[in-house]
C-alpha cells in the first residue's frame, strides 16, 4: 500500500500515472489517527489539508463541533473526529491540521489526533468490516496493512448522524 | 458605498460577543438596581456583571447580565457571513445569528430578542449519545 502526504485528494496528476486498468481495482482513501487507532474515508471528499486558523468557539455547540474557523474568507465548522466516533477530544493545540471534506449538503473541517494523508489501497486488500467493532455502525470496511488494520467509515453517514442526534426538536 | 451594521461589542465572560445596536432598548448600571432581573441565557454566566443589556422581548423588557460593554462598532454588510449550515443545524439555540468580521476576527453575533426569549434552556444541548449500536 501506498501512502502519500498531499494537499488534496486523489492521485498525483504529476506521477507516473496508474498502470492502464489499475484504476477500478484501487481505491484512494484518506487516512487519519485517533489515539492508536487507524481510520480512513474515501479520499475524493477531502478537498484539501490546511492549519487550523483560530477557533472561534460556539456557545452551547455538541462536543464534537469545537468551534468554527475561517479560511479564505469562508466560515467553516469544526468537526472533532475522534468526540464522535470514540468520545474523546483531539487536543487542537496551534497548528493542527484540519481536513476540509465535502459531506454532502455540508462543507465541514474536520479534525483528528493526526492527519496520515492518502492512501492507495489496492481493491483485492478491503475486506468487510467486522461485527462488534466499536464504531461498526459507520464502518464500511477494514484494510489491513503493515501497520495493523484501518477502519473504514462512511464519512457523510457519520456527519449527518451527527447532524440528526444533535438538531434541536 | 456599501450598507454597513452598527453593532454593540460587549464582553461577557471570557469572551466578546457583537449584537445589532439597534436591538438594545438601553444599557443598565453600573449598580444594577435589581440584578436579579437578568435572564441568564445560552452564552453561560457574566462574571462579575457590571452592566445589563435591556432588550424588548414580545412587548416586555429583559435584560442580559455583561461584564462589560466595550463600545460601537459599524462594519459593512459585506463583513457579515451567516452562520454555517452544519452549525446552524446541530446548535440548540438560534440565537447565534452569525459572525463579523472585525480585525479579521470572526465575532458571533447575538440576536439579543431571540436569546432572551430562549432563556438557559436552549444552552442544554440535546443527548450527544452516539448511536453506534445498531
Amino acid at each position: 500500500m501506498a501512502r502519500q502526504e498531499r494537499g488534496s485528494a486523489g492521485p498525483d496528476p504529476a506521477s507516473k500515472g496508474p498502470v492502464p486498468g489499475a484504476a477500478e481495482l484501487d481505491i484512494w482513501y484518506f487516512g487519519v489517527r485517533l489515539g492508536e487507532a487507524r481510520y480512513a474515508f474515501l479520499a475524493p471528499l477531502v478537498t484539501e489539508v490546511v492549519r487550523l486558523g483560530p477557533l472561534t468557539r460556539l456557545p452551547a455547540a455538541p462536543t464534537f463541533l469545537p468551534g468554527v474557523f475561517t479560511h479564505r474568507g469562508e466560515i467553516l465548522p469544526v468537526l472533532d473526529l475522534s468526540e464522535l466516533l470514540l468520545r474523546r477530544a483531539v487536543s487542537l493545540r496551534p497548528g493542527v491540521r484540519a481536513a476540509i471534506v465535502h459531506a454532502e449538503p455540508w462543507r465541514v473541517a474536520v479534525v483528528a489526533d493526526e492527519m496520515e494523508g492518502l492512501l492507495h489501497v489496492p481493491r483485492r486488500r478491503v475486506g468487510p468490516p467486522p461485527a462488534g467493532h466499536a464504531v461498526r455502525d459507520f464502518l464500511q470496511a477494514v484494510v489491513p496493512d503493515d501497520l495493523g488494520d484501518i477502519a473504514v467509515i462512511d464519512l457523510p453517514r457519520l456527519v449527518a448522524a451527527a447532524r440528526a442526534r444533535s438538531a434541536p426538536a | 458605498m456599501s450598507d454597513s451594521i452598527q453593532l454593540l461589542l460587549f464582553q461577557l465572560g471570557a469572551r466578546v460577543f457583537a449584537a445589532r445596536a439597534e436591538n438594545v432598548r438601553r444599557i443598565a448600571g453600573p449598580s444594577l438596581e435589581r440584578p436579579e432581573d437578568g435572564v441568564e441565557s445560552a452564552l453561560g454566566d457574566p462574571w462579575d456583571p457590571r452592566r445589563g443589556l435591556v432588550v424588548e422581548v414580545a412587548g416586555e423588557e429583559r435584560t442580559l447580565l455583561v461584564d462589560g460593554v466595550l463600545g460601537l462598532k459599524a462594519v459593512p454588510d459585506s463583513d457579515f457571513q451567516a452562520l454555517p449550515a452544519f452549525a446552524r443545524d446541530v446548535l440548540p439555540t438560534a440565537a447565534l445569528a452569525g459572525f463579523a468580521m472585525l480585525d479579521e476576527v470572526a465575532t458571533l453575533v447575538i440576536d439579543l430578542p431571540t436569546l432572551l426569549r430562549e432563556g438557559k434552556g436552549a444552552a442544554l444541548a440535546p443527548s450527544e449519545e452516539t448511536p453506534r449500536h445498531a
